[in-house]
């Protein structure tokens, strides 16, 4: 155990440096050897059991995790962001009590709160504040995020799109740029249902768009008709919503307790 | 939230994770020692995060799904146990049985029992559908069979036998039936217990029938072969072949061997099925034709007249001798069919030894006797003769308060003493009223005529004797329904056992035109070769029913089912061609009853010709498809015949057939009498009277005898109930229920027979419940209170005789004569202690209960009787009947309290007996002491033979250690045939009060000198039948 706790250090000063130096494949093979030998530590989540070692076992994943994540932002993937940020939940919520709080917590909680509003996942982004212990709301991190979501909600998207100069961290700058995919999105699906048409001008304006092509793409994609320099929204029908009463299965339904009452013993 | 996070690691100190979503998400790393670990993990805290996971099932299923992934067994555990969890258990055993091995049936969580009880029962409905139904069923997941096989191999060695049996037997798997009996440590309690279940819980015959051919060649095969079940079981399998070889083998062995063919016998006879004991006795070797030196077997007993060849069993008893005559023929006569058999007896008889053929023969002799019925038929006669305790008072009271002009009343007295004095041959009470009797005219001098027969039910050799008063004399006869009702008698008489009087019935048959004659002789034909199926007789019956007169049509549709019991014979097709072809309702519903008969115990079988009844336009032939469905599935308790009557009783239009869809549950369920208040309870409420009537009749067909509460207080009030019929119904009921009931035992008897004076007393009450009251107090005093209502035998086996005398009884709604059929029911409640030479010995048995547990009710007395004029003479004026009102209150009130008293009373004997050695005194002391006045009862009382044993007080009865004799069966009742340990000193034999002096001294000179001289010559103590009575028209 002790040994493995030792080469797994080595390797962890391995992944700092090469995380350092930005060499995305190295750490990439390190986290993997790393993981692995994670396996092996019992006091790691989800087993917690109480080893020696395992103030060093926790402190150690932790870190590991936390490169992982921070990782996956400098790879820009998503979905790698989600899964490491899960493995590595249970540290900060579970260990809080064992280990000292690591540094990096706030930094990769922001992140992860910036994530869900990302993906408009606007539920999860509250639940997960409400996890956060109130004393960290302060964090420029935290309150960060919490800005941005409130001004997401306001609609004040214009405030969105400033944020984007007075970033906390540099690893921020990936969902931020994100963000305006969703703000976009928002938009277009407000106008949908407030306009029947739009002019091409003041589309690309609205949507934060920078060339008459850039609206039509836009559009295409969301499979609106562009007619006369105009943008026409589809009407989603309407009447659709009454044709779905079971008629027939009522009146039968109905007859049968006629039926049935009649012969109740 | 926050909270609740923060301050979970502090409690349970860092043991569990909040969540597992880190766990999930490491199923998507590419490495595949992540994932197995994530799993692994996973897999440890399923139980408390399986809603977590339920999320990402999706993702198992792929992991399982990917051939690649070296743990997808571990993917399918876990992804089987969220299932179980979210309560899919069909996915959940999918992927169970994917998970192969890792599944661990020896486990002991909830996860593993539910899923292996799923397994057996998704294997057993495979196994079952692959069983019945023809065309090819695709084989079976083997991985499902494994796991069935791994658990039936996990019960047998852990020594849970009981369990494997159970579940072979639910699986069809006869291999590994044999194999759990087999190994087991105790091979005949198993055995013993594999032949109980196979009668209760295997639903179809074909099945229960390879099971018993199982059974059969297990108990043959192990050490000390159990004859007695192997019989039961070749009983049930219909193979009389084989329980002739072995009574054959019996009898030649030593005089214990001997014993135990008798005991054989007369276990079988218990079950009352005719039509085997007869095939085996036929087929069993005529030893007469081998005492005959020189002559040739088949040659011998043809050439031997009857009384010679009771003189060649030399010392046969003297009462035996008659039965011997009448045997012989029968004998001869089935040897000129059967040469075969004629030519097995050479063979036969050089297994003998060093046996004297004169001993063989008189033993075959013997064991011939109980195999007809003659001997048990006998003894049962003496026993309900000499302990006859029917109290006349009772009838005389009901006469006194009865309107004499009321003829229905009338009638039903004349009922309810043929059933209180059945099989008794006690007819004083219609001595004493003769001309009071001679009121009934018509059909009512029918059933007069015919209640004797069941006074003078299995009094075989006499019967024609009896009843030839009223039978033509010299060609001159007399009124045609006293004579149709003799007709009748007959057949009651000899029920079940009619093989000497058929012809005479046959030829009474053919001699009339006359339909009440005809009515009379056909019920008498089908009662007395009830079950035999004898083509001649359904000719003859056939021919009546073709003349198409109401009356005789319907008797001949009932004699054609009773003698076709069972037989599921294609005639059942021509039955129901004939009910749609005639006009009158009675021969259809006659015919309805018949078909319904002929389908007796065939379940699934029959159920073409159920739904073909079920479907008819008729309703009368519907109402006959729910008696099918009755009789086909009598005390069974089967499920889809059960759902089938509810339905029935709910939803058709017809009253008739609700009424009896209702009372055929009755039948279906008088295996469990606990089930059936509980299914017709929702019935007793219903707003239709006949719906009522049915569940009053169900509960009182399946809890017959039991004096079950839970049957007590569904019927109670019904007894109150606004209309009149359910009233009878539910009084009949009730006293179907509570027959033999000590007032010690269940203390309502006393209530019930205090409302049934009073309803009988009540000037407002109606005919109908007024009959149903006076029936009601006939049979709760049936049969000189000496016998009970079964249904079922001792070895829970249905009693063909009983459970078609109760259907037939309740068509007595229709026509009051059949009433007498619930005579068939009674069987008496007698230990009857047997020697070698089936001779009662004096002997006694202990029953360690207080004697008041089980005894009979007191008589009444005179005085209690004034007090029942009283009370109707007071009901003058409202103020009178306050006061009444008043005084009875307080008088039952008293009652009660006194009855509580002795209820815990009652309680606290039990728990002595329960203590068994405790110190008895001190547990006396609470109840007891508060009856001063009453003196300390004894704790047990000496039965001597042939003893009163209620079916109650069975577990009670002990054999006193130290006795000359020894029982060879382990239950103290019925027919006991005792081991003598002491076999040189003599016997000292029960003096044998032949039911007779007591009638031959009141009047043996007004019987005809024809009855007389018949009766004089056989046996002289004989009664003589009652004086001829002169019937006045009014």
């Amino acid at each position: 155990m002790e040994r493995g706790l030792a080469e797994a250090g080595k390797l962890l000063q391995g992944l700092r440096s090469s995380f350092q130096s930005g060499d995305v494949a190295s750490c990439q093979q390190h986290l993997g050897q790393l993981k692995i030998r994670m396996t092996q530590f019992p006091a790691l989540p989800p087993l917690f059991q109480k080893t020696p070692t395992q103030k060093e076992e926790l402190s150690l994943g932790r870190e590991v995790l936390e490169y992982a994540v921070l990782l996956t932002v400098k790879k820009e993937d998503e979905a790698g962001f989600e899964r490491q940020f899960l493995q590595l939940k249970p540290y900060y919520v579970d260990t809080r009590n064992s280990i000292p709080p690591s540094s990096r917590e706030q930094l990769i909680t922001g992140l992860n709160l910036l994530r869900l509003l990302v993906q408009n996942r606007i539920s999860e982004f509250h639940t997960e504040l409400e996890l956060i212990p109130s004393a960290q709301h302060s964090s420029p991190f935290i309150r960060y995020a919490i800005e941005l979501e409130q001004s997401l909600m306001e609609g004040a998207y214009q405030k969105v799109l400033n944020s984007r100069t007075n970033l906390p961290d540099q690893s921020y700058a990936f969902f931020v740029n994100l963000l305006l995919d969703t703000v976009r999105d928002e938009i277009a699906g407000c106008s949908e249902k407030a306009y029947d048409f739009l002019s091409l001008a003041e589309a690309k304006k609205m949507m934060l768009l920078k060339t008459d092509q850039e609206v039509a793409d836009f559009a295409g994609m969301r499979d609106w008709d562009i007619k006369n320099g105009s943008i026409y929204f589809r009407k989603i029908n309407e009447e659709a919503i009454s044709k779905d009463i079971p008629s027939h299965q009522l009146i039968t339904q109905t007859l049968g307790y006629a039926r049935e009452l009649e012969r109740i013993v | 939230m926050a909270a609740v996070a923060v301050a979970r690691p502090s409690e349970h100190g860092f043991s569990q994770p909040t969540s597992s979503a880190g766990l999930l998400a490491m199923l998507d790393e590419d490495e595949s020692v992540l994932q197995v670990y994530a799993l692994k993990q996973l897999n440890r805290i399923v139980d408390e995060f399986w809603a977590e996971i339920s999320a990402e099932i999706s993702k198992l299923e792929a992991l399982y799904e990917d051939e690649g992934f070296e743990e997808r067994e571990l993917a399918a555990l876990l992804a089987s146990k969220v299932f179980y969890h979210l309560g899919e258990l069909d996915e959940s055993l999918t992927y169970a049985l994917g998970a192969g091995p890792l599944f661990d049936v020896s486990e002991e969580s909830e996860y593993v029992q539910t899923l292996v009880a799923k397994c057996i029962d998704q294997y057993v409905e495979l196994s079952v559908k692959a069983n019945e139904s023809k065309e090819k069923q695709p084989p079976l997941d083997t991985r499902l069979v494994a796991i069935v096989e791994r658990m039936l191999n996990k019960c047998i060695t852990d020594g849970q036998y009981q369990q494997a049996v159970g579940i072979a037997l639910e699986c069809r798997r006869l291999d590994k039936l044999e194999e759990a009996i087999t190994k087991s440590d105790d091979v005949p309690a198993l055995l013993a217990y594999t032949l109980r279940v196979s009668q209760t819980l295997v639903n179809r015959r074909e099945f229960r029938h390879e099971v018993l051919r199982t059974l059969v060649k297990l108990y043959t095969h192990s050490g000390s072969p159990d004859y007695i079940n192997i019989c039961q079981c070749l009983m049930f399998l219909d193979d009389p072949a084989g329980v002739a070889a072995i009574l054959d083998k019996l009898v030649k062995g030593d005089s214990d061997d001997a014993l135990l063919a008798y005991q054989v016998a007369f276990d079988l006879f218990e079950n009352e099925f005719q039509q085997f004991l007869l095939n085996v006795r036929d087929r069993l070797p005529d030893p007469r034709g081998h005492a005959e030196a020189g002559h040739p077997p088949a040659e011998g007993a043809e050439s031997t007249p009857p009384a010679e060849g009771a003189t060649a069993a030399a010392d046969a008893t003297a009462s035996a001798s008659a039965a011997l005559a009448a045997e012989a023929k029968d004998e001869a006569s089935a040897m000129e069919e059967d040469t075969g058999a004629a030519e097995s007896h050479a063979p036969a008889i050089e297994g003998l030894g060093d046996l004297p053929i004169a001993t063989y023969a008189e033993r075959m002799t013997r064991l011939k006797g109980v195999l007809s019925g003659e001997t048990p038929i006998n003894l049962a006669l003496q026993f309900l003769y000499s302990r006859n305790r029917a109290d006349l008072l009772v009838l005389k009271n009901i006469k006194g308060a009865v309107d004499v002009r009321n003829s229905v009343c009338h009638g039903a007295i004349i009922y309810a003493n043929g059933l209180m004095h059945a099989g008794t041959t006690v007819d004083t009470f219609l001595r004493e009223n003769l001309e009071w009797l001679s009121r009934s005219t018509n059909w009512a001098k029918f059933s007069a005529t015919a209640g004797l027969g069941v006074i003078h039910r299995g009094h075989l050799q006499q019967g024609r004797a009896l009843m030839a008063p009223y039978l033509p004399q010299n060609g001159v006869s007399g009124s045609p329904y006293s004579e149709g009702g003799a007709l009748y008698a007959l057949g009651l008489i000899h029920a079940n056992h009619g093989e000497s009087i058929k012809t005479f019935l046959l030829e009474s048959l053919r001699n009339t035109t006359n339909e009440i004659i005809q009515h009379g002789a056909c019920l008498g034909l089908g009662l007395a070769a009830l079950g035999t199926a004898n083509e001649e007789i359904f000719e003859d019956l056939k021919s009546v029913l073709f003349t198409d007169s109401a009356n005789a049509g319907e008797a001949a549709g009932i004699g054609m089912g009773l003698l076709m019991v069972g037989s599921a014979s294609e005639k059942a097709g021509e039955m129901l061609a004939y009910a749609h072809e005639t006009q009158h309702e009675k021969i259809i519903r006659g015919l309805a009853l018949g078909i319904a008969l002929v389908v007796y115990g065939r379940e699934e079988e029959a159920d073409t010709l159920i739904e073909q009844m079920t479907r008819d336009q008729d309703p009368i032939l519907r109402y006959g498809g729910m008696y099918a469905l009755a009789m086909a599935y009598r005390a069974t308790a089967n499920n889809s015949a059960i759902r089938r009557l509810l339905h029935f009783a709910v939803s058709d239009v017809s009253d008739d057939v609700r009424r009896t869809a209702v009372m055929a549950l009755g039948f279906v369920l008088c295996s469990e009498p606990e089930q059936c208040p509980r299914i017709v309870a929702l019935l007793a409420e219903s707003y239709n009277p006949h719906v009522r009537y049915g569940a009053a009749m169900a509960v009182g067909i399946a809890c017959a005898g039991t004096g079950l509460t839970a049957a007590l207080d569904l019927l109670e009030p019904l007894q109150k109930d606004p209309t009149d019929f359910v009233r009878q119904g539910a009084l009949i009921a009730t006293a179907m229920v509570l027959i033999q009931e000590t007032e010690a035992r269940q203390p309502r008897v006393a209530a019930f027979r205090k409302h049934l004076d009073k309803v009988i007393g009540d000037k407002h009450e109606e005919t109908m419940g007024k009959m149903g009251a006076i029936l009601a107090a006939g049979i709760l005093d049936a049969g000189g209170r000496n016998v009970t209502i079964a249904l079922r035998s001792r070895s829970e086996h249905d009693r063909v005789t009983a459970v078609v005398g109760m259907a037939v009884f309740t068509q007595w709604w229709y026509w009051y004569p059949l009433a007498y059929f619930l005579s068939l029911t009674f069987a008496p409640t007698a230990l009857i202690g047997l020697n070698g030479a089936l001779q009662m010995p004096r002997l006694e048995v202990t029953s360690a209960a207080r004697p008041s547990l089980f005894a009979y009710p007191a008589p009444l007395s005179d005085k209690k009787e004034e007090e029942v004029k009283k009370v109707p003479t007071a009901q003058l004026s409202t103020t009178a009947r306050a006061k009444t009102k008043a005084k009875k209150d307080a008088a039952e009130k008293a009652e009660k309290g006194k009855e509580a008293i002795e209820k815990v009373g009652a309680k606290g004997g039990k728990k002595e007996e329960e203590k068994e050695g405790g110190d008895a005194m001190e547990v006396e002391k609470e109840p007891e002491a508060k009856k001063v006045k009453k003196e300390k009862e004894p704790e047990s009382e000496v039965l001597s033979n042939p003893a009163r044993v209620i079916p109650a007080q069975e577990k009670y009865v002990r054999f006193p250690e130290g006795s000359r004799y020894a029982p060879l069966k382990k239950v103290a009742a019925g027919w006991v045939l005792l081991k003598d340990l002491k076999p040189g000193e003599p016997e000292e034999l029960v003096s044998q009060h032949a039911p007779a002096e007591q009638g031959a001294a009141a009047a043996p000179a007004a019987a005809p000198a024809a009855a007389g001289g018949a009766a004089a010559a056989a046996d002289e103590d004989e009664p003589p039948p009652p004086e001829p009575f002169e019937f006045v028209p009014q």
